[in-house]
């Protein structure tokens, strides 16, 4: 019979193997772990074809031990040092690297090491996707839209850093640990709005980079020493996101405002796991970006229609968010937020506020809003500039050609 | 019913450097056909191949060594299959999962002798 593995197992799988040999081996011996348990994969698949294993997370792990000692055997006879297995205490140490809750400490050892502060911010989000998720040079430079030669220089680049800068293979502690959390969740939002905010139309890919940054974060939700406030409030965020994904593109694959989407294509179930988060996340009463976004979103999740959406609410969310993080984005949806709420002079002050140029790929945006704020005036001269602006600069397609049909719509 | 013995031309996935999540995905194909053909009842045998090859040649049997990355069209496996004809063979061989990867498949009648 057809037995289905689960999906991404392989993926998933690759990502726990190269942390625990990590563990094991050390840092130093990244490249050749990797390698190495490339090579177990071939063998499965290789092995599999025929006769699948009865269970096949135990197969791999079976096979992340025989690794194991193969590249006990192969680096010892290359003089590198390696952990001692000869006496018995240090071989059951060995063994209980394996044990589940071993393996998400190596894990999370694995997230600190990709977001360490001494690797470029760059390399990071490149780093994490290869070696914690088993994503490959491919599809990291699909996921981003990046060049593969691009992916290939920054993992090299974190490498090295790594090497150089000897940094441990630790998960950090004491005063140390809140800082580099902080770091670890930056860098999990980043990976999230690649997928969320991508300019990539394949749904399929999107919705993988936002499926990791949630398993990332609720690794750390799994663990006493990061289920930190924060932590929670960025997983409750990226399931409120995540809830809405499904809406984002219409069966025509264009992208669809949170005005027109279908909102009985909200997957609910992401919610209710959000709406739990936020609630460990509020309990020491400590607010961060995260909490105010998460909040921001959630409000648009309980408007049953685009209509009901409480404004008054997400303004003054966003007002605390702006206090917070002073960033010209949180000025650009605060003004979009006032020109929903017909507080339209308001709103041209916001946009003042704003260089465009300080938006980088997202500066469409800006003259989009503007547009807006020119149609509320019934001044359509300005507003068809600046939509023109806004088409000139905007680089996903399916939002150009929203913005064509709202030129179009002015005439 | 004659036999036929499908053979597996191409790179061998060690250098194919799929990512874990393609091999999982084209391992999925490969159990899909398996599952296929076992139930069409048309699948007699089949192995993979591992990538070490010894070659022996000559009247002095010299055993070399060949790797896998040497040698560009690598053996990587075979089926023995039941069909009519050779078009019954090569309608089985259109579900071969690795066709995208630059694989191929040469189909060949297995010999029968009569008396």
């Amino acid at each position: 019979m057809e037995q289905k593995i689960i999906d991404h197992l392989f993926r998933h799988q690759f990502g726990k193997m190269v942390s625990i040999l990590t563990r094991i081996f050390g840092l130093a011996h990244l490249e050749t772990i990797e390698d190495a348990v490339q090579d177990t994969f071939v063998k499965a698949m290789l092995s599999w074809r025929t006769q699948m294993p009865d269970n096949p997370e135990a197969w791999l792990m079976q096979a992340a031990k025989n690794r194991m000692i193969d590249l006990f055997r192969k680096l010892s006879a290359e003089q590198k040092r390696v952990p001692n297995f000869t006496s018995g205490a240090s071989n059951i140490a060995m063994q209980n690297m394996f044990l589940k809750h071993e393996i998400e400490d190596s894990q999370l050892r694995m997230i600190f090491t990709a977001c360490h502060p001494l690797l470029n911010p760059q390399d990071q989000i490149s780093f994490a996707l290869k070696t914690i998720s088993g994503f490959s040079i491919k599809e990291i430079a699909s996921a981003l839209l990046l060049k593969e030669e691009t992916v290939k220089k920054r993992l090299v680049r974190a490498r090295k850093s790594i090497k150089n800068k000897s940094i441990a293979f630790e998960i950090p502690m004491g005063a140390e640990l809140p800082e580099r959390l902080d770091r670890v969740l930056e860098v999990l939002y980043l990976i999230f709005n690649e997928g969320f905010h991508s300019n990539k139309k394949d749904i399929l890919v999107r919705k993988e980079l936002c499926g990791e940054a949630i398993r990332l974060s609720q690794m750390l939700l799994n663990n006493d020493l990061t289920k930190h406030a924060n932590s929670y409030a960025l997983f409750a965020l990226m399931c409120f996101q995540s809830a809405r994904l499904n809406s984002k593109v219409n069966e025509k694959n264009e992208l669809v405002d949170l005005k027109n989407q279908d909102r009985s294509k909200w997957y609910f179930p992401l919610i209710k796991m959000g709406n739990d988060s936020m609630f460990q996340a509020v309990e020491n009463g400590i607010f961060s970006s995260y909490h105010f976004e998460a909040a921001i979103v959630a409000e648009h999740l309980k408007a049953i229609n685009f209509e009901s959406t409480n404004w008054d609410k997400i303004y003054s969310w966003y007002e605390k968010l702006y206090a917070l993080q002073p960033l010209p984005m949180t000025l650009l949806n605060m003004a979009i937020v006032q020109l929903q709420r017909n507080e339209f002079e308001s709103a041209f002050l916001l946009l003042q506020k704003i260089k465009p140029t300080d938006l980088e790929q997202r500066a469409y945006l800006f003259y989009g809003s503007l547009a807006e704020y020119f149609i509320k005036k019934q001044d359509y001269n300005n507003a068809i500039t600046n939509i023109d602006k806004a088409i000139e600069l905007v680089k996903n397609e399916s939002e150009k050609e929203y913005l064509i049909k709202k030129k179009q719509s002015l005439f | 019913m004659k036999k036929f013995m499908l053979i597996f031309i191409g790179k061998g996935y060690e250098e194919m450097n799929l990512s874990p999540e393609e091999m999982q995905a084209q391992m999925g194909k490969w159990f899909a056909w398996n599952a296929k053909m076992e139930e069409a009842g048309v699948v007699e045998s089949g192995d993979a191949l591992t990538s070490t090859i010894k070659r022996i040649s000559g009247s002095d049997r010299t055993v070399t060594d060949r790797t896998a990355t040497e040698v560009k069209e690598l053996i990587g496996g075979y089926y023995i299959v039941k069909a009519e004809n050779i078009e019954g063979a090569i309608a089985i061989a259109q579900d071969y999962p690795d066709y995208d990867h630059g694989g191929t498949v040469e189909v060949r009648e297995i010999m029968v002798f009569e008396q």
